[in-house]
């Protein structure tokens, strides 16, 4: 595959993710006690900590969906987004080896009835998508020295 | 000027903080600060049993958990059977009546999703939810 080829192909990749993750902020800053009960669900938090993450998360995820689609703070927008998709995989195994029956909240109660395995397997296709957003990113600088 | 990625996730970090708080401030009245349930909302296994015959047990756990053992008069409504059950509900429901939801625990979140749906969509009062769920129930068992 030739240089502008590639570079369109993680244009497209970067879109995606991006769109996932602003769909995902707004499914949830539309409905933050929702949002807030299904942090509580991971029972790690405690709650008057929950609730204000809960207001705050989803535009956190908004905004670097955008940076990603607009390529502002490119960089610190895949940062924020790698590392919130690693405590996010974290969170859900401690809470699958607790025995605690919960729902994702990843997608607000879009994502309600989904089940673990299922989840996982599309966090671990972002955070895949995500890392593979950094090398490319940090290849096309090194071609630009 | 280039800026480093931790500069830039450090700024998105501060910008998100703007539209956050500007929710925040219009849910302000909205939502439960310090408590996940409000207080109003939650009762112990001793104060609903002091309601005598004016409770209504609602088990929000899944069929096979409620079929295993359940509080003795307690009717099934569980989110994923939802339509088909509710009527059972309300047939037993009477505006004199309280509306006590449990699950399984006090981890869970079934009971609080169940109440709310019973408050916002059948538009009933007085709907609690059991403080420690079936747990505490047993618990308590006499």
């Amino acid at each position: 595959m030739d240089l502008p080829s590639r570079d369109i192909l993680w244009r497209i990749v970067a879109l995606i993710i991006g769109g996932i993750f602003i769909y995902a902020g707004v499914i949830k800053a539309m409905d933050p006690v929702a949002f807030a009960n299904d942090i509580d669900n991971y029972k790690i938090l405690p709650w008057p900590l929950v609730v204000r993450l809960a207001f705050y998360l989803p535009w956190l995820e908004l905004l670097c969906g955008l940076a990603l689609i607009l390529r502002f703070f490119y960089r610190g927008g895949l940062f924020i987004l790698t590392g919130l998709t690693f405590v996010f995989i974290a969170a859900s195994v401690i809470a699958k080896v607790r025995g605690l029956d919960i729902t994702c909240g990843c997608f607000g109660h879009a994502s309600k009835n989904w089940n673990f395995s299922g989840h996982l397997a599309l966090d671990l296709a972002i955070l895949a998508a995500l890392s593979a957003l950094w090398i490319s990113n940090r290849t096309s600088a090194t071609r630009k020295l | 000027m280039k800026v480093s990625a931790v500069r830039q996730a450090l700024l998105l970090i501060a910008l998100a903080f703007v539209p956050a708080i500007g929710e925040a401030i219009y849910f302000r009245n909205k939502v439960s600060w310090q408590s996940p349930v409000p207080a109003s909302e939650l009762v112990t296994v001793d104060q609903a049993r002091s309601w005598g015959d004016n409770v209504i047990w609602v088990d929000a756990r899944p069929d096979n958990e409620f079929e295993g053992d359940h509080i003795p008069g307690a009717i099934l409504l569980n989110e994923d059977r939802w339509t088909d059950l509710l009527p059972q509900l309300l047939g037993q429901w009477s505006p004199e009546k309280k509306v006590v939801v449990y699950c399984s625990a006090q981890s869970c979140n079934a009971s609080r999703e169940v109440a709310k749906r019973l408050r916002d969509e059948a538009q009933l009062r007085n709907v609690f939810v059991l403080d420690g769920g079936w747990e505490e129930w047993l618990r308590n068992k006499r």
